[in-house]
């Protein structure tokens, strides 16, 4: 309908016969909270997040899936991984709300009105965070289906499903607020996403760590300072290896404390101070903000790296002068696969080494097995090398064709050539890769694949039902 | 008034100030933006069923004012009352107030009444109450048959009604409506200024209106404040400030083959300074008058039924006839030149 064919009438002005309050009105917060929840669920941005998230969750569990096909990962240890996958996921999901909460107003100009209301600003924040927490115990009843998949009926379910909630609502709570700090101190969602981006990437570095780089006494504070990886750690220590609590209590202190703080500067200075604008030298610290959070996100990769290249240090043999080091510890291929690695051999020492050989050896793992010719498996299995100048380090670029499914170990011995006849050498050895060949892949492992193509199907029915009931509800006169 | 004064009409024991009496009141409001000063002392006062226009080039202040007002910011000097009510009470202020701010933003999956109950609710109504009065506030401003549509579908001249419904919702003494005009067609523009005009009149409120358009604040508003850098450069009721630039020019519009001739009978009238053509073409005569202050408007209007009527005795047709400076446009542009200058 067009503007022109509304017209004023004449109409008794409402102000003569004006509506008193009766004062028996619900909390402002209460307000707020129902408003936000149906603006973040009913207009379409929760139900789009979690489509996408159950998109997710249908992909990792059909690739944890695959990988169970080779009894290699016990349902436990799957179990683990999928919740800490999905906790991962909903956290995200989380800080991305709660970074829109504030930010999101102002720049959709709809901010004003509500603070030009006599609701208090400190009941704004309280039910907005609650609104904002609201996508936890939905991800994590559409996680469920999937954990149970994966646990094919061990006793794990449970106490994953009990502890993961009560973590994960802890987490939840952290990361919301933290979104929704970041968002206070924005005007835009530009700045307030890209400083959540490096928030959550800060944390979530560490804990993706290759196992090595977590070890020593700095691996193991930052993993415990750490609120993410200190949950994770928690989680994978009773869920997974059946560790008493008690040892593993301290573990839980840092999520917690992180999210008293969260929550204390959120409610205590947040929402007392609650503006229209974030500040009007925003351009300066939308600026600045952004810098640090792509500062953030950049440190973090190259830390990642950098524990990476730590970890692969800390696999380098230790025998003498020479080390030969390798730059993978297992693999997963199926059959007919081309497997690739480098290693690194090092000279130590004050003088140059001899001339060195270096050879590939390959294994089965299970005795009962085919024994492995290596001449099968690798074009060239050894490499020569000159004399290597102390302090100097040359690598080598190997390759493996994977003939046959079942556990293998790859590994690398260093030789130095003899010098003499009469004389011989002492050889060293690498780490050894392990190398996990399948067969062929299912289609459907584990059974998994109505639940990951399922879950992602019954949540668009959902969105498409509420979707049509609002219709009808808008069509037959709005909410009452 | 001064400060001491305010602070004492608006003390916990003060009687609160009647309707019929200003609602709301500023003193010497200041604000800078660091170095640069946004609002340089602001005064005003605006009365019960009055409508006063905030006019000013862009930056010149008007909306940083109406969000000092409306206490959206704190002002760095100065004070203001809004119905017996200190500005250092905001939370208060904000239950006396209603606000149709500049680009106004408005959720897109919800339906009109439902906005306008949830605002209602946020002021204290329960669920039934505010419903009840958002659903005559939406009759009120004309939007009845698309209550229950989403605000998503609206176009721009109904969500700045819904915008106003929602600035009534908790039956405010002072309405500040920011550039509520903006974007809207003509039709919708006079529709608009015509809600405006009948909300001032039959809900006894202040509306403080911040336009652009000097026309419109011509039209509908009582009083004029012109702003320019932060300062006041010009206040009263709309006609006294017209006046202050009164300069005692008539424009003529005749006959392009007549402007000669024009030009001759007007030149031979008594308190005629100067007769130029402006436009040959178009056939517009600029006439230049000595200064009739002194004889107040009635002689003004004399002098030109006095033109007038020489131009017929001359047969000449006469095509049209207007005041140069007598319009607020003319006022506003003089104003801000010389401001400016």
């Amino acid at each position: 309908m067009s503007d022109a064919r509304i017209r004023l009438r004449d109409k008794q002005m409402v102000s003569d016969s004006r509506v008193k309050p009766s004062g028996s009105a619900l909390p402002t917060w209460w307000l707020v909270f129902i408003r936000e929840l149906a603006d973040l669920w009913i207009g379409g941005k929760a139900l789009i997040l979690t489509l996408i998230y159950s998109l997710v969750l249908g992909i990792m569990v059909y690739v944890l899936a695959s990988s169970e096909e080779l009894s290699l990962i016990p349902p436990k240890e799957l179990t683990y991984e999928m919740l800490k996958n999905a906790m991962a996921v909903s956290l995200f999901i989380g800080l991305i709300i709660g970074a829109d909460s504030l930010s999101g107003e102002r720049e959709r100009a709809t901010f004003e009105s509500l603070l030009l209301t006599p609701t208090s600003r400190s009941q704004i924040i309280v039910g907005k965070f609650l609104a904002g927490i609201s996508f936890w115990p939905a991800a994590l009843v559409i996680a469920v289906p999937y954990l149970q998949v994966l646990a094919q009926g061990d006793e794990i379910l449970g106490p994953t499903i009990l502890w993961g909630g009560l973590l994960g609502t802890v987490l939840a709570v952290a990361y919301t607020g933290l979104g929704m700090l970041a968002s206070f101190w924005s005007n835009t969602n530009k700045t307030s996403y890209f400083v959540s981006l490096g928030l959550y990437i800060l944390f979530l570095v560490p804990a993706q760590l290759p196992g090595r780089a977590q070890t020593g006494a700095a691996g193991q504070f930052l993993q415990w300072v750490n609120p993410l990886a200190a949950t994770n750690h928690f989680l994978s220590k009773h869920l997974v290896n059946y560790e008493p609590l008690s040892l593993y209590w301290p573990w839980l202190e840092s999520p917690v404390v992180f999210a008293v703080l969260v929550l204390g500067l959120l409610f205590l200075y947040a929402g007392p101070s609650l503006r229209l604008e974030a500040g009007r030298s925003s351009k300066f610290w939308s600026r600045l903000a952004r810098k640090v959070g792509l500062a953030v996100i950049v440190c973090g990769m190259v830390s990642w790296v950098a524990s990476t290249a730590m970890a692969f240090q800390g696999v380098q043999s230790q025998d003498g002068d020479l080390q030969i080091s390798i730059d993978a510890e297992y693999r997963v291929v199926k059959t007919g696969d081309k497997v690739e690695f480098n290693t690194v051999v090092t000279n130590n020492g004050t003088e140059a080494s001899h001339p060195l050989i270096v050879a590939m050896n390959v294994i089965n793992l299970d005795a009962k097995g085919e024994v492995v010719d290596p001449e099968d498996w690798s074009p060239q299995r050894t490499q020569y090398m000159d004399t290597l100048a102390a302090g100097q380090s040359a690598s080598q670029h190997w390759i493996i064709n994977t003939i046959l499914d079942g556990n293998y170990m790859v590994y690398m011995v260093l030789i130095p050539a003899p010098v003499s006849q009469e004389t011989t050498s002492q050889p060293v050895a690498s780490s050894g890769i392990h190398l996990t060949v399948t067969p062929f892949t299912r289609l459907n492992p584990g059974g998994v694949l109505p639940y990951a193509i399922g879950g992602p199907i019954v949540l668009l029915a959902c969105i498409i039902v509420l979707y049509r009931l609002r219709r009808r509800q808008i069509d037959a006169g709005g909410s009452k | 008034m001064t400060r001491k004064e305010i602070r004492r009409m608006t003390g916990s024991n003060a009687p609160q100030i009647s309707r019929s009496q200003s609602l709301l009141l500023a003193e010497d409001l200041r604000k800078s933006y660091g170095p640069r000063p946004a609002l340089r002392g602001l005064s005003f006062s605006l009365q019960a069923g009055r409508i006063l226009g905030f006019l000013g080039p862009n930056g010149a202040g008007k909306t940083t004012a109406i969000r000092i007002l409306t206490t959206m910011l704190e002002p760095d000097a100065g004070h203001f009352v809004v119905d017996g009510i200190s500005s250092e009470y905001p939370d208060r202020i904000r239950r006396k107030i209603g606000v149709l701010p500049e680009n106004l933003g408005f959720p897109k999956n919800t339906t009109g009444i439902e906005y306008l109950t949830y605002f209602g609710q946020l002021y204290g109504r329960t669920a039934a109450e505010a419903r009840t009065y958002g659903q005559r506030l939406i009759e009120e401003v004309g939007l009845q048959q698309r209550a229950r549509s989403l605000i998503g579908t609206y176009s721009h001249g109904m969500r700045q009604r819904i915008g106003i419904a929602r600035a009534l919702v908790n039956d405010p003494v002072v309405v500040f409506l920011d550039e509520p005009t903006l974007g809207l067609d003509p039709r919708g523009q006079q529709e608009l200024l015509s809600l405006v005009q009948r909300i001032a009149q039959e809900r006894k409120v202040g509306v403080v209106l911040c336009s652009h358009a000097l026309s419109e604040i011509e039209a509908v508003c009582n009083d004029v404040i012109i702003l320019l850098s932060g300062r006041v450069i010009a206040s009263g009721s709309v006609s006294e400030v017209v006046g202050q630039t009164q300069r005692n020019v008539l424009r003529v519009q005749v006959p392009s083959p007549s402007i000669s001739k024009a030009r001759q009978v007007l030149k031979a009238l008594p308190n005629v300074m100067k007769v130029a053509p402006t436009d040959k073409v178009a056939g517009w005569l600029r006439v230049e008058l000595v200064d009739m202050a002194d004889g107040g408007s009635s002689k003004a209007y004399h002098f030109n039924n006095k033109l007038l009527g020489a131009l017929i005795r001359a047969k000449i047709p006469i095509l049209g006839l207007e005041a140069e400076g007598g319009r607020l446009q003319d006022v506003f542009l003089q104003l801000t030149e010389e401001a400016i200058q």
